[in-house]
This record gives structure tokens, sequence and C-alpha cells, in this order.
């Protein structure tokens, strides 16, 4: 928080946690999957902040992302959100045309 | 997915709507399709390999033919596709149906013996392919992740670990349930009837008990000379060398300082040996690339295989690449023969690619019919047909 100044309420309750220690009750997660808030790099650049490391090509590695709800800001949930969304393209490969863009549902 | 093994700190958030899995209590038989079967296979034993594919078909495949043998098309669908084997390897216990519910198939016959939808009523039950089966096959267990969704809010619940008599058919429920550690991802159960999970450490539960201790510790080890260990698996693998292994990724600093821009990079494995329950961990190489799943050969333990986008081998004594060679596409998930002479690469789409331990050349392809594997695991086990 060096460089960051608190500006609203909400923020000055994380710098004031953080101040606190409290931050050591959040670990590194180790093999978690399923619905992450993660800031993990990977979907667009690699954990040495290239491109080499990732799938090739990236079909390879849509389903392995929607299943486990892994980066659902980036590639719809399959495990709870949108479970139909890649019903109809079993190969992400072949079928990638069917799939389409998701949006939240409207509750009002 | 999990492009990269997680270096940095993150926190961990539930979200998502109701998914309610719903279990036929009829008897249940998937759709079997007979593809070959040689005389000169059904004389003697012989390789197998079972993995799941979509739209939710789980394969036997020969390996030595380099043929699918049978497929079963489940109920419900896709997700995992996590498969642990009985111990006669007649039986695949399956977590399936965005990943809740179980079903136990006769992998010859295609008949479903086995089901179990884990989440019930307002409960919510998730497994992150952590399931196994015991030494005896009597019982299957799963690692559950339950959440209650009420009408206004949703309800973490403690994780758990569900057991469940295999010979109580269809819509099992569970005979115990014991509390377990938060993010479970991988398990297997030891000759003694121990149950290893993979989390953050890995523990050992007594099944009757339910007293569970840490095997090795991992994320716990404290070790100033060692950054936090990294480790990402849903592939439980290690059926041919009869143990439960997974990597890690590590930074092993030069000095007090712990500076991470000094200091060596490295890939590790983890591994319980499932016949003594001896833990072993041990650095294998230099962390070059990603890598997401790796295993020893069976017929030489001083040689370390890992695969994502590379296929690389290592010398572990030395700490050493031995060679790399650049794949087809990424593959998640490794495995060999039995008798270690050849890797077999799963996971992602839907071929298993075939190769060589000791050139790293490619052998062949076993294509799957239908659609991708992702984040299913490969069971490879020696029997007759």
């Amino acid at each position: 928080m060096k460089h960051l100044k608190p500006l609203n309420e909400k923020a000055h309750l994380i710098d004031q946690a953080s101040r606190q220690a409290e931050v050591d009750e959040v670990v590194a997660m180790q093999s978690v999957a399923g619905c992450t808030a993660t800031t993990d790099p990977g979907w667009e650049v690699d954990m040495f902040g290239g491109i080499a490391g990732l799938c090739q090509p990236m079909e390879a590695d849509l389903y392995g992302c929607a299943d486990p709800c892994w980066w659902p800001a980036q590639v719809p949930d399959l495990m709870v959100t949108f479970p139909d969304w890649a019903g109809e393209a079993p190969s992400a490969a072949r079928d990638w045309r069917k799939l389409d863009a998701v949006y939240p549902e409207d509750d009002t | 997915m999990f492009k990269s093994n997680r270096l940095y700190g993150r926190a961990a958030g539930a979200a998502g709507a109701a998914v309610f899995a719903l279990l036929a209590a009829a008897p249940i038989v998937g759709c079997a399709e007979k593809v070959d079967t040689s005389a000169e296979v059904a004389a003697g034993s012989s390789d197998f390999m079972v993995v799941m594919n979509r739209p939710n078909r789980l394969n036997l495949i020969d390996l030595k033919q380099r043929k699918v043998v049978n497929s079963c098309d489940l109920p419900g669908d896709y997700g995992p596709g996590t498969v642990a084997m009985s111990p006669d390897n007649r039986t695949a216990y399956v977590l399936t149906n965005r990943w809740e519910n179980i079903y136990g198939v006769d992998v010859d016959t295609c008949e479903i013996r086995f089901s179990a939808s884990q989440s019930q009523g307002d409960e919510r039950v998730k497994s992150i392919a952590s399931i196994a089966v015991s030494p005896d096959g009597k019982e299957v267990y799963t690692h559950q992740n339950p959440t209650r969704l009420l009408i206004d809010r949703f309800e973490v619940q403690e994780a758990r670990i569900a057991v469940f008599d295999t010979s109580a058919g269809l819509d099992a429920k569970p005979v115990r349930t014991f509390p377990a550690p938060r993010q479970i991802t991988i398990m297997a159960a030891g000759k003694d009837g121990t149950l290893y999970m993979g989390g953050r450490d890995i523990y050992a539960m007594n099944m009757q008990t339910g007293a569970t201790t840490v095997a090795l510790a991992s994320q716990s080890r404290n070790d100033p000379a060692e950054s936090l260990r990294d480790s990402l698996t849903v592939w439980p693998l290690g059926d041919v060398s009869n143990e439960l292994v997974r990597m890690y990724s590590a930074a092993q600093f030069k000095d007090a300082s712990q500076d991470l821009a000094t200091a060596n990079w490295v890939w590790g494995f983890e591994r319980v040996d499932l016949a003594t329950g001896a833990v072993e961990t041990k650095v294998f190489g230099p962390l070059e690339v990603v890598l997401f799943s790796g295993m020893a050969r069976p017929s030489d333990p001083n040689q370390f295989f890992g695969v994502l986008t590379q296929l690389q081998k290592f010398d572990v004594a030395a700490q050493k690449k031995v060679k790399s060679v650049d794949l087809e596409h990424s593959y998640y998930c490794i495995n060999f023969a039995t008798d270690g002479s050849e890797i077999y690469l799963a996971g992602t789409f839907n071929d298993i690619a075939v190769y060589d331990p000791d050139t790293l050349e490619k052998l062949g392809n076993i294509p799957l019919a239908a659609g991708d594997m992702s984040l299913a695991n490969s069971r490879v086990f020696s029997r007759a047909l």
C-alpha cells in the first residue's frame, strides 16, 4: 500500500486491515478450483509475463477453464452459472463457432 | 485453465447460481459401443486406459492396440470426468455432472451399478476432482464442498469427506462423513485403508475414526530457504507406480534476504507410496516452462516427466532437464504404460498422444469419438480383457 492512497470508505477499510496485518489470513491458494476470485495470470499472460507458457492452441484450454469456473470473468462458468454454454459444442476446436458470448441475467 | 502455477497470494470467493443434479432411481445402462475384441488380447493381460470425454462418455482403451474397445455414455452433464478404479479394474467410479454426481460403471458392459447425487435438498455439493476407492473396493470416498442455497443468501458449509458403500446400488447416500480440510483436489487410498488428500498439505485420514494428520507438509513447511510451494493438480494419476504424486514449483533462496530476483526457481514432486505410506519430496529440475502434471517412469524412478505444451524429461538425481519436445497441442495429463515403455498424454482435446520415453519421439495418437477430455484424468492398469 506504499504507493496507493485510499480515497473512499472501502479503500480506507482495506488499508486499515492491511496495516493490522490481517492480510496474513489470506494465503496462497494451493490447488484450488471452483469459482475462484483469482488474480492469477494465465489467460492473457503466463507466469513469466509472456505468452509462450499459455496452452496451445487456446481452444485446448477452453473447457479446462470453463468446467472448473477457473476464470469466470474471462470464460463462461460451466460449473454453476452458465451450465449450458457449451452443450452444443463438445469439441472446442471443431465447434467453437457455436460458442456465443454470455451476459448477466436481468433480475429486475 | 491454470496457465501459470500460482506464485502469488490469492483469495478465494464463492459465487454461482443453483444447479440441482437429479438422479433417476431406476436402473441405468449406458450406451455400449464394442469396437474391437481380438482373440489375442482376450487371451492375456494387456494395458488399458480409462478416461472420460464430452459429452459424458467413459472410454476403455486397449493401449497395445491403441484403440477404444468400449465406450459408455453416462447420464447428466460433463465435468470434471475424474475416474477412480475398483481394485479389480472392472468398475470405474466417475465424478461427473458438473462435479456433483458419482457413477460406478462396469467398464465392459456399461452397466451403472452405483450412483450417488451428492447435492440434496437446498445443499449443493461439489467435489473438486477428489474421489478414491478403498483398497478392498467396498467403499468410495469423495471430498465434499457443500453450500446451502438459501432464499436470500448462500451459506458455505464446512468441507467433509463422504463415505459411500459401493454395494448400495443406485441413489446411494453416505454411510459416514468426517470433517476434512478445505481445498482438496486429489485423493488416493493407501493399502492400509488410509485416505491421502492433496491440498495445502498432503493429509492422511483414518477412514474409521476420521482422525486427520499431515502426512507431507507442503505449504506448512515454513522453510526459510524456500518460498511457499505452489502445487496445482486435479489429476490423480499414480496407479502405475501405486502412488499419489503431484508437482510443485518454488523459489530456492540464495540467502536469508529471500530475494526472489536471485532465487533459483525449481520444479519438485511430492509423493506418497500407497503400499507403505512412506512420503517423499524432491526437487527434480529447473522451472523453465509451465507444466501441469508429471510422474516418474515406472521402470526408473530417476526419470521424471512433465507435460503441458511441452513434454519434458528430467534426471532427478542431477536435477536437470534431459530433453524437451514441443507438442502438437497442450495436454494436461501424463501417464505411463505399466512397464514404463510408453508415455500417454491425455486431457484438453479428444486424442491420446503416445510418446517414447527414451527419445520423446511421438509414436501415435488414439482418437476419441465426440468431444474434449478437458480436465479428465487417465487411469492406466493391466488386466485381462
